[in-house]
């Protein structure tokens, strides 16, 4: 028996050496990117919509530029959380108007809820709610070919 | 940095043909930065590359010859850790202008992973598809499978041979002769862990890298949030504290590696992989004599009065060989599990270096490399980027 | 029925929302899986004592408070900062065995038994705060005329939340271990920074952590 461990504990500190290679030199293999790229669509890992700012539930257009209304954010691990944000944004960043005023949905229930004015060129934007679940503007952002606002929403459903 | 003068009877040293031929395996790993420079065609990259993989293999023959582990894996621990702000904050100016992150950046998902977000990422990653980290994702499910595979391998042998901010508090360790702490009462060393709880649980709740956001010391060295509003504010003031505190003045004040041991949950998490790994630091109680030097030359608690009873280290052993260097009788030694103690110790602490080594080399010695070309860059350019 | 299947259906945000407070706790106090149950019982008590007096209150000024948009970060900030002083009181104070043969004034017997009432304050605190039903009973309370009714609706609600709980003693099992009581107090002490912290930026402005 004690033969037996001593050849099994050998023989798997060998198979480290492998192993190890495979960790940290096997990732940059030719086919690697295309591994990881392929786990990361299998395993449906997605960022956090606090990041992302969640899915695109509703585009405005508006000729040369488009708003895009995002869903309201109240992700939790299990549940809502109480508090959470809406995130709207405009694009082509290069294409908008000096000042846009819109009134904004949040919870699709045709009825607007909050109205943004917005000077795209100095990012001033001030916010008006016409609900009591609309907290505050959060901020204005340059993000990737948007420029977008964050507005702090309370949970209706909780 | 002082030199301990170490008496070691029995010291496990090696034929020089036979550590010649035990060096060969490591020279294509070793290769790693010249071969990374080569592909950049820059002279001025090749050079350093060229000198590391030559340094790389040096090193490593010297610990089978010399059968001392702990000092050279020091110097190069140490190296990686004074490396990495040279090498990735240039690289983040050169992408983004600054190592600030904005919440452009963050809603953008630019931040940079590192394995010490494991802890946060891990729960809402496994339970809902969430990545709570604003990173790339690739990049942290590269950074997961060789987190994973390391610690499978080396158990938390990463925080010696691995991690890219340990080699700070190491080195701030090792500039006094002697400690002006002497004694750290042993409940610190439940604190890393309960961080570990606190942070799983709260960042599962938050959806937030609570760690990442308000108490990892090494943004001073990395990235962190542009203070835009009173909570980065409060956060740009903590994070200089605790590295002062735990990475520069404590370690300083006692010779022991306080982040890593006291603190740092992703080395709690790193413990519970040495409860499966197949390495380990076994003392043989025939040779032990008992003068308790392994406990005072152990730089993370991971030695206390019972494993002189037991023969064994404790779960927060980072492999990093100081014990087995000190020892002035050679009864600690590295062990593989299931084989008997004191039987071909130099042969588990071979198949231990192997593994940990390309762990360095394959990771670390790019980094080491790229840092020591933007130096050059700065003296020949006045740029680093 | 409708309450209970409310509470069903909402009492694992309860539990996880709770968890970063009770994990910590149960583990700190180092008690066996009977003394558990006790302590447990003990916060779920409090839980609902919050609740029923939250209830209470929005059946006694209504609309009042549900137009009072500050309120709610007063409230939440104040019951955050009470929580981490109660769960700091737990994790630092030191438990002794009780001394049979030690004559005690009434006086000195009732002083030391306050910390029993630790959990009691944190179900407290942690209904104030955390839990769904807490705007739940408010807006229904609120909106409908009868007290009782609301009261009765939360209390099933409760009664749902809770049965998610009752495994949480089991964690007495794992507390003979010494090393997993300090793993506990100091994990109780971070969460109680996390919401000192949380609290007072809350009280300071109603800023977004």
């Amino acid at each position: 028996m004690a033969k037996v461990k001593s050849v099994l504990g050998y023989s798997v500190a060998a198979l480290c050496i492998p192993v190890m290679m495979v960790a940290v030199l096997g990732l940059r293999l030719p086919m690697a990117p295309a591994l990881i790229l392929g786990f990361v669509s299998a395993t449906g890992l997605k960022h956090s919509a606090n990041w992302t700012g969640g899915e695109v539930v509703q585009t405005l257009e508006h000729g040369t530029y488009r708003t895009e209304v995002h869903r309201p954010v109240f992700d939790a691990l299990i549940g809502e959380h109480k508090k959470g944000f809406i995130q709207v944004a405009w694009r082509p960043p290069d294409a908008l108007p000096a000042r846009i005023d819109e009134e904004i949905d949040a919870d699709a229930d045709g009825q607007a809820d909050f109205r943004i004015r917005l000077e795209p060129a100095t990012k001033q934007a001030s916010l008006t709610s016409y609900s009591p679940n609309v907290i505050e503007l959060q901020g204005v952002y340059n993000l990737d070919e948007t420029l977008a606002v964050r507005v702090r929403l309370k949970n209706p459903r909780r | 940095m002082t030199a301990q003068a170490l008496t070691r009877e029995d010291a496990p040293r090696m034929a020089t043909w036979k550590a010649l031929l035990l060096t060969l395996p490591i020279i294509p790993v070793a290769a790693s930065p010249v071969m990374s420079a080569l592909s950049s065609g820059d002279l001025l990259a090749i050079i350093p590359g060229f000198a590391i993989s030559i340094l790389l293999i040096v090193v490593f023959f010297r610990m089978l010859v010399t059968g001392r582990t702990h000092r050279y894996r020091s110097a190069l621990f140490i190296s990686l850790a004074i490396a990495v702000p040279l090498h990735l904050i240039p690289q983040l100016f050169e992408l983004y202008g600054t190592n600030m992150l904005t919440p452009e950046m963050t809603y953008a998902a630019k931040a940079r992973f590192c394995p010490m977000t494991v802890g946060a990422v891990l729960l809402p990653a496994v339970l809902k598809g969430v990545v709570v980290f604003p990173g790339v994702i690739a990049e942290g499910v590269v950074w997961f499978f060789m987190w994973i595979g390391a610690s499978l391998v080396i158990g938390r042998g990463w925080c010696s041979w691995g991690c890219v901010f340990g080699g700070w508090d190491e080195f701030f360790s090792r500039l006094r002769k002697k400690p002006v702490i002497k004694h750290v009462d042993r409940k610190w060393r439940f604190l890393p862990f309960a961080i570990l709880l606190a942070i799983v649980l709260l960042s599962a709740i938050t959806f937030h890298p609570i760690y990442c956001e308000w108490l990892c010391p090494f943004k001073v060295v990395s990235e962190f949030e542009a203070p835009t509003s009173l909570a980065t504010t409060i956060a740009l003031v903590i994070f200089p504290l605790t590295f002062l505190g735990l990475v520069v003045a404590l370690p300083l004040l006692t010779k022991k590696r306080i982040q890593c041991a006291l603190w740092c949950p992703f080395g709690a998490l790193q413990s519970f992989f040495n409860k499966i790994n197949i390495f380990e630091l076994r003392i043989d109680l025939d040779k032990c004599s008992q003068c308790k030097r392994c406990l005072r030359e152990c730089p993370t608690f991971s030695l206390d009065e019972g494993s002189l009873v037991s023969g064994k280290a404790l779960m927060s052993c980072t492999r990093c060989g100081q014990c087995v260097d000190a020892c002035p009788k050679g009864a600690m030694s590295y062990h593989i599990k299931g084989t008997r103690i004191s039987v071909s110790p130099n042969t588990a602490r071979l198949l231990f270096l192997y593994p940990a080594y390309i762990l360095f080399c394959g990771f670390g010695a790019v980094v080491v490399s790229d840092a020591v070309w933007r130096v050059l860059r700065l003296i020949t350019t006045g740029s680093m980027i | 029925m409708h309450g209970f299947l409310l509470g069903l259906a909402n009492g694992t945000s309860c539990l996880a929302l709770c968890a970063p407070v009770l994990i910590p706790f149960l583990l700190s106090e180092g008690d066996n899986v009977r003394q558990n149950l006790v302590t447990l019982a003990k916060f779920l008590g409090g839980r609902l004592l919050g609740y029923l007096l939250f209830g209470l209150l929005a059946w006694a000024v209504g609309g009042l408070l549900l137009a009072a948009g500050g309120y709610q970060a007063l409230l939440i900030g104040g019951t955050y900062v009470g929580l981490s002083i109660l769960l700091l009181v737990a994790a630092f104070r030191k438990k002794k065995p009780a001394h049979g043969a030690c004559v005690l004034s009434d006086a000195q017997v009732r002083f030391r038994r306050w910390p029993a009432l630790i959990p009691l304050g944190m179900g407290l605190m942690a209904g104030l705060k955390v839990c769904p039903p807490l705007l739940l009973a408010f807006t229904g309370a609120a909106s409908s005329g009868t007290l009782g009714g609301s009261l009765l609706l939360f209390a099933t609600f409760f009664l749902g939340t809770t049965l998610y709980f009752l495994p949480l003693p089991l964690l007495g099992a794992f507390t003979r271990m010494p090393d997993l009581r300090i793993v506990g107090r100091f994990a109780a002490v971070i969460v109680a920074l996390y919401y000192l912290g949380s609290g007072i930026l809350l009280l300071a402005g109603g800023v977004q952590l």
